[in-house]
């Protein structure tokens, strides 16, 4: 799905990434009628039960599908794509991933500062021994206010019990 | 007394030193709170009423009035400046909004939500005042069948009012109409596509897809721009003030937004979010300049805040009337109200007038005092945009994921955040509008709960959703707003469509 | 951003004179239902009581309890400073959901409040008893229409209950199910409906307007006050509470529940919580200890044998 990178706007051959979106779609369509057809029915007084509309919801995924691939094959899916680099994306990424993992041992303020000097890492800011104490710096001062000050329940860590 | 002498006393106290400072102190507070996304008004007044506590009532009751104001206004500065929507209700106004800021027009942005917030929370508090009574009758005859028609309405004419591709548009829209599927399904207590996942039980919160696919996906996207964009936005082009042009294009989506806003937020399902898709479709429908929407219409965002505001104020109705809280945030008023000694029911404005008339007299000057912090900040608030790429957007993930955490401070939640934040981005890269994800996910399980309901209550009669009146009439406004341009562009080049079409591409 | 911090400042020295901190209160829901109102209000009274300085509470939404029924059972095992608030609504969450963690998986401390149901018809419904009503179900039960809260939730089950009473089957019931209380009651003041149930205090300021009529309280005997038969007196043999309670984490020594146990018991007898109960229209139904586990053990066996009757746990 990231191979959304090929400058397809004036291609007229069949365009890979939206035939892929259009196979995406009709997967999330059969992965509905799997897990509603073990509902069962219980419509009660309504002839629209549990199961109608995700069905309807369905059929039209498969309808989309169809309509995306025929657009691809004819070329005519269009929309200019501009070159994507994926470094910075893998950093963010990266950052996100680390701090809902280190969330609840390290506390907020050291996952948070990571998740801050890593976004400013895609953004071009290299040099982390540098923006990582910055990050936990400013986390820290937000979790104070709004912990502490504003009584939101945001996770303390090492670093939070040092001082309360 | 009468109605306006208790209004007057009401305003009278109120208006004291004292009781100013304090509207000024829970306005700032509840902005500051509101405007970390996903952090709604309801979060933001269940934090800060107990610091009302510690007041005198009349003091209290007019400090929280700040704070719900304050709240239902923080959302849309970060909507407009970052495009980071706070709540579901300020997601229309990221969409023109944005564009304006980016455009070096943050500042009228900002001025004209803030204006059009305040002329609507004017109309529509002197509103409750007044005709409170009979919009709640109004709002009463509302059953299952007519919320059906609503939704069926607000479906069309928001569908026809996103993006520039049908099949794009449809395909965000059933995207988000699968996420609503997810979840127990409310009429029968069964579990849908939850795949046995206990943290998807409750299916998909709305603040946190809004946030993951808005903060984050933006986020991604334009650090996947590398060095090509500019390393600052520009932040003030032209005056930071509204023009007269703006003002002139402004006035009348206000006073619209506002009437689509209030009665929608009087109606115990209504909600303010289908009164701020409702009103950004107006607005698109009958601007002169069609060619700016999707490009920064400054319309797109005076209505849209116009109604937000509105309904925020029009949601007071049945609770004072009734005493039905028919939102979070007015279950937790609620609670609050419970504090003053205040029952709101049926027989609240006779037993009660003293606190009913200082509640409103509180709402109406902290409404003032909203406009009266706000204006000042706009440019300092447009200042925003000049920090430096890094750390502003270091900052919005920071906040992005603070206000998720504060929410609900689970691993999964965050999962969650990171996962729709990367298909906001893949959508992004792919021309996908991300709004009727998100329209999806909200309009959906209403449609369908009320369909069901209407249909069980009639034990399967098909025929009673078309033979309420209330019902019929929306279903035809409804048929009408989809047939009719179709009509027109059948029928050759209609200059109006000419020039719709013209934007549309 | 200065304004921010000045204002946040200037909230916490309103809000917060300085304490260690002490409880955590889980509301396993959303900000404003009832059990983030008892929480609320617990941390309040024990603030004021100084039974505790410093009472956070943490809302951890979902599923009718139970997703912060499992959080609190796995991630506060040994720590006596937590503390979860629930009730009779997470009994049958746990049964409709096949949640992996029950209430066996924690310390069931006391039952704080309870409130009964109350069967409500719109003021100009041809119904005038709860004889009339439930002569309506007997005849044709998908006529009687009931809005009431979340499907399997405290009033599904009332209801289920009241028809298999009557000698109606329970899966013939028309229950439309509504997510707040205020919706529900819309729908009952806009005659959408035939009837509708739900704790009487959801009712209580329309029922004395008189914009609805009041025909029974599912409580065992008559609550003073109220004007309106049980649901036993009216020939529906009901009794269902709506109870909410507080519970501690799971591994705790027998000298950490006692104490915990004796701080609660504190609470529920301070001045400050015998006010709270009056101004929400809460019932004092404070009962602790092994009497509240058997009461406990026999609800969830009844609630088990409804909810497989209704046809929504198998």
């Amino acid at each position: 799905m990231n191979k959304g990178n090929n400058p397809s706007a004036e291609t007229r051959r069949p365009d890979r990434a939206a035939l892929i979106i259009a196979v995406v779609l009709a997967a999330i369509a059969g992965l509905i009628f799997w897990d509603v057809s073990r509902l069962s029915g219980l419509a009660g007084y309504s002839q629209v039960g549990p199961t109608t509309v995700p069905y309807a919801i369905a059929f039209c995924l498969v309808g989309l599908a169809i309509w995306t691939a025929a657009e691809a094959l004819r070329g005519d899916f269009g929309h200019e794509r501009e070159k994507q680099e994926f470094g910075p994306v893998v950093w963010i990424v990266g950052g996100l991933a680390a701090q809902m993992l280190l969330l609840n041992t390290l506390g907020f303020s050291i996952a948070t500062g990571i998740l801050f000097a890593m976004t400013a890492c895609g953004f071009g800011k290299r040099r982390l021994w540098f923006t990582i104490p910055i990050g936990i710096a400013f986390s820290y001062l937000v979790w104070l206010i709004f912990a502490k000050l504003l009584q939101l329940s945001l996770p303390a860590g090492p670093l939070e019990r040092l001082f309360f | 007394m009468g109605t306006f002498d208790f209004l007057l006393q009401g305003l009278l106290v109120a208006a004291q030193p004292m009781n100013l400072l304090y509207a000024l102190i829970g306005v700032t507070l509840g902005t500051a709170v509101g405007v970390l996304p996903g952090i709604g008004p309801a979060l933001t007044v269940a934090l800060l009423l107990p610091v009302t506590y510690k007041l005198d009532p009349g003091g209290s009751l007019i400090m929280f009035a700040g704070i719900y104001y304050g709240g239902m206004y923080g959302g849309s500065t970060t909507s407009i400046l970052l495009n980071t929507p706070g709540e579901s209700s300020s997601i229309v106004t990221a969409l023109e909004g944005n564009k304006m800021a980016r455009a070096g027009r943050g500042g009228p942005a900002l001025a004209t939500a803030a204006i059009g917030s305040f002329v609507a929370g004017l109309i529509a508090t002197l509103a409750l005042a007044f005709i409170a009574p009979y919009i709640v009758k109004l709002a009463l005859v509302f059953g299952p069948r007519e919320y059906f028609a609503l939704m069926v309405l607000a479906f069309v004419t928001v569908s026809s009012a996103f993006g520039d591709s049908t099949l794009r548009g449809l395909t965000s829209l059933f995207v988000g109409l699968t996420l609503a599927c997810i979840g127990i399904d409310q009429l029968t207590g069964q579990t849908r596509l939850s795949f046995g996942v206990p943290d998807l039980l409750d299916g998909i919160e709305v603040t946190t897809l809004a946030v993951a696919m808005f903060a984050i996906g933006e986020t991604l996207f334009i650090a996947a721009q590398g060095d090509r964009g500019p390393d600052k936005v520009e932040a003030v082009r032209g005056s930071v003030w509204m023009s007269a042009m703006d003002w002139a294009r402004s006035w009348k989506p206000w006073l619209r937004g506002t009437f689509i806003g209030f009665p929608i937020g009087a109606m115990p399902a209504g909600g303010a979010e289908i009164g701020t898709f409702l009103s950004y479709a107006a607005e698109k429908r009958l601007t002169k300049h069609p060619e700016e929407f999707g490009n920064g219409a400054i319309e797109g965002v005076a209505g849209p805040e116009a109604a937000n505001n509105a309904s925020a104020a029009g949601t007071l109705v049945p609770l004072l009337t009734l005493g039905l809280p028919t939102t979070a945030t007015a279950a937790i008023m609620l609670a609050g109200f419970q504090q003053y000694g205040l029952q709101p029911g049926p027989l609240l404005f006779a037993t009660n007038p003293q606190l009913v008339w200082g509640l409103i007299a509180s709402l109406l000057i902290a409404n003032f005092m909203l406009l009266v912090l706000n204006l000042p900040l706009i440019g300092l608030w447009v200042r925003l945009l000049t920090i430096p790429k890094p750390w502003l957007y270091a900052g919005i993930l920071l906040f992005a994921t603070l206000g998720t955490i504060g929410a609900n401070p689970s691993v999964f939640e965050l999962g969650m955040l990171l996962a729709f934040g990367l298909l906001g981005y893949v959508m992004r890269v792919f021309g996908y509008p991300i709004a009727p994800v998100v329209v999806g996910l909200i309009l959906g399980p209403l449609a369908e709960q009320q369909l069901r309901r209407a249909l069980s209550i009639s034990q399967g009669d098909i025929t009673v959703l078309f033979t309420s009146p209330i019902a019929a009439v929306l279903l035809v406004i409804a048929a009408l707003a989809l047939i009719v341009p179709l009509i027109l562009r059948a029928r050759g080049r209609g200059e109006v469509l000419a020039q719709l079409a013209a934007s549309e591409d | 951003m200065k304004h921010f911090f000045l204002a946040s400042i200037l909230a916490g020295a309103l809000a917060l004179p300085a304490y260690a901190a002490d409880y955590t209160i889980i509301a396993p829901a959303n900000p404003g239902g009832g059990w983030d109102q008892t929480a609320r209000s617990l941390q309040t009274v024990m603030q004021q009581e100084g039974i505790s300085g410093n009472v956070q509470v943490q809302n951890v939404p979902g599923a009718g309890g139970t997703i912060g029924l499992a959080q609190f059972a796995s991630q506060q095992k040994g720590n006596p400073n937590a503390l979860l608030v629930g009730g009779y609504v997470m009994v049958g969450a746990i049964l409709t959901n096949n949640s992996p963690v029950t209430l066996k998986d924690v310390e069931p401390i006391a039952r704080l409040t309870g409130e009964y149901e109350a069967i409500v018809v719109p003021a100009a419904s041809e119904i005038k008893t709860m004889a009339d009503l439930v002569a309506a179900l007997k005849k044709d039960p998908g006529s009687v229409s009931w809005a009431g809260g979340s499907a399997g939730g405290t009033d599904h089950i009332a209801v289920g209950l009241i028809a298999k009473a009557a000698g109606v089957d329970p899966t013939k019931i028309n229950y439309i199910a509504y997510s707040g209380g205020g919706e529900a009651l819309a729908a009952i003041l806009g005659s959408q409906v035939t009837a509708g149930i739900s704790g009487y205090g959801e009712f209580e300021s329309q029922v004395k307007a008189g914009t609805l009529r009041l025909l029974a309280v599912s409580s065992a005997e008559r609550i003073p006050g109220i004007d309106a038969p049980t649901l036993k007196e009216s020939g529906v043999d009901v009794v269902v509470e709506n109870w909410r309670m507080v519970a501690a984490a799971p591994g705790l020594t027998d000298e950490q529940k006692a104490a915990v146990s004796a701080d609660i018991e504190k609470l529920a007898k301070s001045a400050g919580w015998q006010e709270v109960l009056k101004t929400k229209g809460w019932q004092d139904t404070y009962l602790a200890g092994d009497a509240f586990k058997e009461q406990l053990t026999k609800d969830i066996a009844a609630t088990e044998t409804v909810l497989k009757d209704i046809g929504l746990v198998k």
